[in-house]
Order: C-alpha cells, then sequence, then structure tokens
C-alpha cells in the first residue's frame, strides 16, 4: 500500500513537473489519435449517410458488417496490417512498418466502424422532413447535407468522442504496427507496457492518469452531448 | 398551371387510394382540399409537391413562363408539412439558412428578413431558438420562410391541425395575405375554419375520386 502512494505521488510529481520525456509520449498520442480521427471522419459521414439514407441491395449486409467489424480486436488489426506492411508483405515496398504513418492507419481501420455505426443510428433517427424541406427551400444537395450534418451536431460530436476514446486507449496494433520506438512511435499505452515490465511502475502509472482523466472528460463531454442530442430529437 | 392526368397512388401492392382522371388548375385560387382522414389527402399533397412518385398517370406544372414540367421545383413550388420541419436554429436562423441557399447576401438580404419577421409577427422572437416556439408561432415561421421565396404555389399539409382559435385566426390572416401577393395556395384540412371559410375552391376526395367546385371562370379546352 506504502509502495503504491509513493508511486502514484512520484507519478503526479511527473505530470505536474512537465517530464520531457513523459509530455513527449503523450504528444505523439495525441497526434496519431487526432490524426487518424479527422482522416476517417468524412468517409464516415459518407458512408453512414449513405447506410441510413439511401436503399440499395445488401444495404442491412452492408450496416451488419460495419457493426461487426467494431468489435474487432485490436490486435487482430494490428496483425493484418503487419502481414500487410512487413517487407515479405504486399505493401512491404511502402516501408510503412514502425512509423506513426503505419500506426494511424491501425487507428483508422479501428476507428471507421465506430464513427459509422454511430453516425449511421444518428442519421436514421433524423427527421425525414428536415431533407424535403431544404432541398423545397431550395438547398443544393451539398447545401442540404451540410444542413443534416448541422442538424445532427450532437450525435456526431459522441461519435467523435467514441471513436476517439477507443483509439487512444488501444495497445494492440499500436506496438505491432508502430514498435514502440522510443521519441518515434512511443505512445501512451505502449509506453505503460514497457515501463510496467521494467519495473518502472511511476511513468506507467503517471500515464495512466493521464488515459483515465482523459476518460473522465471524454465520458463527461458525452454525457453533455448525448443529453442534447436528445432535446434535439425530442422537440 | 397544373395539368393531371389518370393519376393514381397507392403504398405497396395496396389498390390506390384515388384516382384522378383528369385535373386542369389554373393555379390563382385558394383551394380547400377536404377528405376524410385516411383518404389520401396528405398523399395527394406530396405528389404534388414531387415528393413522392405517382404509381401512375402524369402531373406537370407550369410555373410563370417556364415550360411544363414534372415536380419539384424548388422555391417556386412550396410544400409546407402539417408538423414544418425548423433547423435547430434561431426564429431569424431559420430565415437566413433559405437567404444562403439562394444566394442572397448583404443588407438588403437582412432587412428583408426582419420585414418578414415583422410581417409575420415573429420580430421580437427573432433571437429565440426556433424549437421553442408555440404551435401557431411556427406554423407562422414555416410561412414567413416560405414566404421569404416569393412562390407561385404554396402546398399547406393541414395548416391549423392543433391550433387555438387565435392561432387558427392568425394563420388565415397570413395565409390570406400571401395569396394576395400573388401566390396560389392548396391546404388540405378535414375541418372547416376560418382559413377553409376564405377558400375560392374545393376539392374533395370521396370514393377514391378527386372531385372539384370552384367559383373560377372554366379554362378553355
Amino acid at each position: 500500500m506504502n509502495e503504491l502512494m509513493v508511486t502514484t505521488g512520484e507519478a503526479l510529481r511527473l505530470l505536474v513537473s512537465f517530464d520531457p520525456a513523459l509530455w513527449e509520449i503523450i504528444g505523439v498520442s495525441f497526434r496519431v489519435s487526432l490524426t487518424a480521427i479527422l482522416v476517417s471522419l468524412p468517409p464516415s459521414l459518407l458512408l453512414a449517410l449513405l447506410l441510413a439514407r439511401v436503399s440499395f441491395p445488401g444495404r442491412w449486409l452492408a450496416i451488419s458488417v460495419v457493426n461487426t467489424l467494431m468489435a474487432v480486436p485490436t490486435v487482430v488489426v494490428g496483425l493484418v496490417l503487419f502481414m500487410l506492411l512487413s517487407r515479405s508483405g504486399p505493401l512491404g515496398e511502402l516501408r510503412l512498418l514502425f512509423t506513426q504513418r503505419a500506426m494511424i492507419i491501425g487507428q483508422i481501420l479501428l476507428a471507421m466502424p465506430i464513427l459509422t455505426a454511430m453516425l449511421h443510428s444518428t442519421f436514421q433517427s433524423l427527421d425525414q422532413r428536415a431533407w424535403e424541406t431544404a432541398r423545397l427551400l431550395g438547398a443544393s444537395w451539398f447545401q442540404a447535407l451540410w444542413m443534416l450534418i448541422r442538424e445532427a451536431r450532437f450525435g456526431v460530436i459522441a461519435a467523435l468522442l467514441a471513436a476517439f476514446g477507443r483509439i487512444i486507449a488501444e495497445v494492440g496494433s499500436a506496438v505491432m504496427i508502430g514498435g514502440n520506438i522510443e521519441h518515434f512511435t512511443r505512445t501512451i499505452t505502449t509506453a505503460i507496457a514497457l515501463e510496467t515490465l521494467k519495473g518502472e511502475f511511476a511513468q506507467g502509472l503517471a500515464l495512466g492518469l493521464v488515459l483515465l482523466l482523459l476518460a473522465l472528460l471524454l465520458n463527461v463531454l458525452l454525457g453533455v452531448m448525448r443529453g442534447r442530442g436528445q432535446q434535439t430529437v425530442s422537440v | 398551371m397544373l395539368e393531371v392526368c389518370h393519376l393514381a397512388h397507392g403504398f405497396g401492392r395496396q389498390p390506390a387510394l384515388w384516382e384522378i382522371p383528369h385535373l386542369r388548375w389554373r393555379g390563382e385560387s385558394l383551394v380547400h382540399l377536404q377528405g376524410d382522414n385516411g383518404s389520401g389527402k396528405t398523399t395527394l399533397m406530396r405528389l404534388l409537391a414531387g415528393l413522392e412518385v405517382p404509381r401512375q398517370g402524369t402531373l406537370r406544372w407550369s410555373l410563370d413562363d417556364a415550360p411544363a414540367q414534372p415536380p419539384p421545383c424548388p422555391g417556386r413550388l412550396l410544400y409546407l408539412h402539417q408538423q414544418p420541419y425548423l433547423f435547430d436554429t434561431t426564429v431569424a436562423g431559420n430565415l437566413h439558412y433559405i437567404a444562403r441557399w439562394n444566394g442572397w447576401r448583404g443588407e438588403a438580404m437582412r432587412r428583408r428578413i426582419d420585414e418578414m419577421l415583422e410581417r409575420c409577427g415573429l420580430a421580437e422572437h427573432a433571437r429565440q431558438r426556433a424549437r421553442s416556439l408555440s404551435g401557431g408561432e411556427r406554423m407562422r415561421l414555416a410561412l414567413a420562410r416560405a414566404w421569404l421565396l416569393s412562390p407561385r404555389v404554396l402546398l399547406l399539409d393541414e395548416p391549423t391541425a392543433s391550433l387555438d382559435r387565435q392561432a387558427v385566426r392568425d394563420v388565415a390572416a397570413l395565409v390570406g395575405a400571401l395569396h394576395a401577393s400573388g401566390c396560389a395556395v392548396v391546404l388540405s384540412a378535414h375541418q372547416p375554419s376560418e382559413l377553409t371559410e376564405r377558400c375560392d375552391e374545393h376539392w374533395y376526395i370521396a370514393h377514391q375520386r378527386l372531385g372539384v367546385e370552384t367559383r373560377e371562370a372554366p379554362l378553355p379546352a
């Protein structure tokens, strides 16, 4: 118990003293995950709108596939990407393995199913009259589309927060295709795993605290967004 | 002018709700579309607006000098849902959306929006969230949005359903003013009201047919 208290104290000291090594790891994590989210958003928005608003053969199969992909373990995504990007793999020429770009690709693959599924359910619950009204009042196809996204903004933000929470906390894909290289591909989760193996619990705990605080913040924001979204739908 | 030939519509494999062998409408009058619940008034309105594709037959609008065309005709032919959809922004923001979509900018546009809010009795609510308005105010905002576009024809689906007497009176006055400004109106209602009393033409759906009673001069064949 005493050791835990000492380690927690040391972890807090590292955090508040802006320990460069610690904050560099946090910086890499946020850079990789924010890039992955920003890249994932436009295709997920379009795919979700297509699934929610357009009838085509195989639509329900496509929705089932998206929902299933949400449950794919991160290590499986890491494994598949490792096989594709390793030197002997079909994309080995690109020399992406153990780079931040590879980690971003992995996180895009993890974020897109969550974003698409949540956005699909948001757009499906939007009132059909919104689109009709905008088009009748002179909105072009793209203006009406932008208006739909604005009307669903709380749901869109909630989906972004949920997907961001998942990818910044994942370790399987990051360690397999990032390689946990110091000053380059070491992220919060891969660093925690490494520090724990080395017996350096303070830095691991400090990074864990960052993730915990982030999870708390995301959950509070999600709660606020859900509340606002429900208010918007109910009127 | 509206020209309808052998129009029929229904849902799925169910028989057609009604059939309209032929209808020509000059597009100038204030029309009351009557019919019992479930008789297909809303379906007819949505077909006229181009929001549904008819199972059978054709309908064409020739608005102003434009050649006859099937709906939709955005901006010129407007349809208001029974409960109009208001965008999740302020009352004035709802009108600004339309201005932006139609490429209107500048001070003149702002003045026109203020004038429209004033005309529809919503000036003091301009900064209020649109969805916090009462039923009557919501309908007035929907009419203000439509009026901003100076439509040629306005299709109103049960505009006074679930409104109190004063709200019906306000909506009737606005619809009358809109009509007087040169906009033809077709409104559906299954109960007579101050609004339907203003109508100079009556269309009624009964026994799967559309009947017309008019005070207008007949169109040349």
